[in-house]
């Protein structure tokens, strides 16, 4: 190569031993006050959990009452949950006679705030599973340009679909981020059909019932914070015998870590308090 | 009068697996072109000599351009009109130099008994030389009349022109797969290239990165501001290189731990003729940047 006009041609610098003794700050030798280019801010890998809410009529009073009190305690549950090096989002989808989200787009989890649901209408879960195969792609919902982890997908529902929800689940397990991703879903009361939910995760582990609003919350918790849990985990890509696993093989050691812990989680939870669908 | 600068970090997770940084970059400046020029090695265990491999196209690429501009009255004058078959032949040209330069060094320096010692003999026989070598590449080219700029595999090329905004003119290849990274080592390398041309519009600032840079920010506006901020600190680029460097430094270091190259060229008159309207876009996207925020935390739902 002709050097003469090359002005720069570089090695690397390596982060472990820079020279930051004009920019630095006391404590932190990343952290520079004067940098003008901190306004555009450096994102970690990140985690969307999507969680999908049945806010139909037969959820109003006690059931949505419950739900909407854990969500509020479950965000700050959650903000703690992402490894350091992780970015939590959160995207709420609710269904009734309609579908709608709770935000135009994942919001971080630093950022959300719950707002109080409300029940009414029918279920029209296929609508939901539509829309959220809409959404969860790169040109949705997951456009960043940061990588990220495969998202965390929590269903709620208390009934059964008033629509054609197979239509709806076959398109979404077209779909590479569902196929990809960590499904857990729960059951409300006793209307709810744990083999519909199952079919949505694609396995019974992942599926539990919650019929009392002390189970709810201690459901709701277990679900949300081991999947987000799992997910943010970054899992070696190779074995024991240092053959290259594909994600394929990630995706199913997740779930299957998934299952194994919210099954010995709900377990061991205990509560007493009065069933839902007493005096309903 | 066009000025640059070039700089490569090494990624946190290339640093914590005791992997050398496989990123390359370079600029070049001349008083009738610029070249800003960074090469991402694929850096994977068939890959084992991708950091020599990214340099190498950081050469062949610098090279190749020195040799069209050789009769420079000449080439300023057909480019223009056949810039479609002339950008493929440079594409053709970087190709058929990076490979000679791999074929070089490979003679000079066989495969080692510890390279190999890495795969069962059927692994090493089923991988072709070139794919030890294996990186991707991107350049932008300034000249006097007209910028243009070509890629192969992962990568972004920004450039503010006259109008002061930030834009990604790349005009990606459909042809290239993609779910897979195309690569200097493909065989058919040279038909997976994109490319953009413009002739129509004057050229402040151009930046080449790889795709560390691009994957440590949360959104693609961010990206682009990103770009329109260091245009606006140009002017006095002596004492604000630093400042990339330790921006470059953390974004390696906290967001995907990738090794981050990012090359720079500009026009120093045009730049200070545009200075203001650099600035206004600056504080303008700050606006937007707000704008947005505050469109994104608003509730849709029906609530108690």
């Amino acid at each position: 190569m002709n050097n003469d006009n090359i002005i720069g041609a570089n090695a690397a610098t390596n982060p472990a031993a820079p020279d930051y003794t004009a920019n630095s700050a006391a404590n932190d030798p990343l952290d520079f006050d004067d940098d003008p280019l901190s306004a555009t801010g450096v994102s970690r890998k990140s985690l969307v959990i999507f969680f999908l809410i049945d806010t139909s009529g037969s959820m109003k009073g006690k059931k949505m009452g419950e739900l909407n009190t854990v969500m509020e305690e479950l965000i700050p549950e959650i903000r703690k949950v992402g490894e350091a090096d992780t970015e939590v989002k959160v995207a709420v989808l609710t269904f009734s006679t309609d579908v709608r989200w709770m935000y135009s787009t994942p919001i971080p989890i630093e950022e959300f705030e719950w707002a109080r649901l409300r029940a009414s209408g029918v279920t029209s879960l296929g609508a939901a599973l539509k829309e959220l195969n809409v959404r969860m792609s790169r040109n949705g919902f997951l456009n960043s340009p940061s990588l990220s982890f495969a998202p965390v997908i929590f269903l709620m529902t208390d009934g059964y679909p008033s629509d054609d929800y197979k239509a709806g689940l076959k398109e979404l397990q077209a779909n590479s981020w569902y196929k990809f991703g960590l499904k857990a879903a729960l059951g409300i009361g006793n209307e709810a059909n744990d083999n519909i939910l199952a079919e949505f995760t694609g396995s019974p582990d992942t599926v539990v019932h919650a019929y009392s609003g002390g189970q709810l919350a201690q459901m709701i918790k277990i679900i949300a914070v081991t999947s987000s849990q799992i997910g943010s985990k970054s899992m070696t890509l190779s074995d024991d015998t240092s053959h290259e696993l594909g994600e394929e093989d990630v995706f199913a050691a997740k779930q299957k870590l998934l299952g194994q812990q919210i099954q010995e989680l709900v377990g061991k939870t205990e509560t007493d308090d009065v069933p839902f669908d007493t005096g309903w | 009068m066009f000025n640059g600068f070039s700089h490569s970090v090494m990624g946190a997770s290339h640093e914590k697996t005791g992997l050398v940084c496989q990123d390359s970059s370079a600029y070049k400046v001349c008083d009738d072109y610029a070249v800003c020029v960074v090469a991402d090695g694929h850096g994977s265990k068939k890959h084992f000599r991708s950091n020599i491999g990214s340099k190498f196209a950081v050469e062949a690429t610098i090279s190749t351009i020195d040799r069209f501009y050789a009769d420079k009255e000449s080439f300023e004058e057909s480019f223009p009109k056949n810039h479609k078959l002339i950008i493929k032949n440079i594409q053709k040209q970087i190709i058929s130099d990076w490979n000679r330069l791999v074929e070089e060094h490979i003679k000079n320096n066989p495969v080692t008994e510890e390279e190999k010692s890495k795969f069962t003999e059927e692994e090493f026989e089923a991988i072709q030389p070139e794919s030890y070598y294996g990186t991707t590449l991107i350049v932008g080219v300034a000249g006097k009349k007209f910028t243009f700029g070509v890629q192969i595999g992962d990568g972004t090329l920004v450039a503010l022109f006259d109008d002061g905004k930030a834009v990604m003119p790349m005009e990606y290849n459909e042809a290239a797969p993609a779910n897979v990274t195309a690569s200097m080592c493909n065989s058919n390398a040279a038909g997976l290239f994109s490319a953009f041309y413009r002739d129509k519009q004057k050229l402040i600032a151009m930046f080449t990165s790889t795709d560390g840079l691009y994957t440590s920010f949360g959104s693609e506006f961010d990206f682009l501001d990103y770009h329109t901020i260091i245009t606006n600190q140009l002017g006095d680029i002596d004492s604000f290189k630093n400042i990339i460097v330790n921006n470059l430094t953390k974004r390696a270091h906290f967001g995907t731990e990738d090794d981050i190259s990012l090359s720079c060229i500009y026009d120093k008159e045009l730049l200070e003729e545009k200075s203001e309207l650099i600035a206004s876009e600056v504080s303008a996207n700050k606006q937007r940047a707000a704008d947005r925020k505050a469109e994104r935390l608003k509730k849709h739902v029906e609530t108690e």
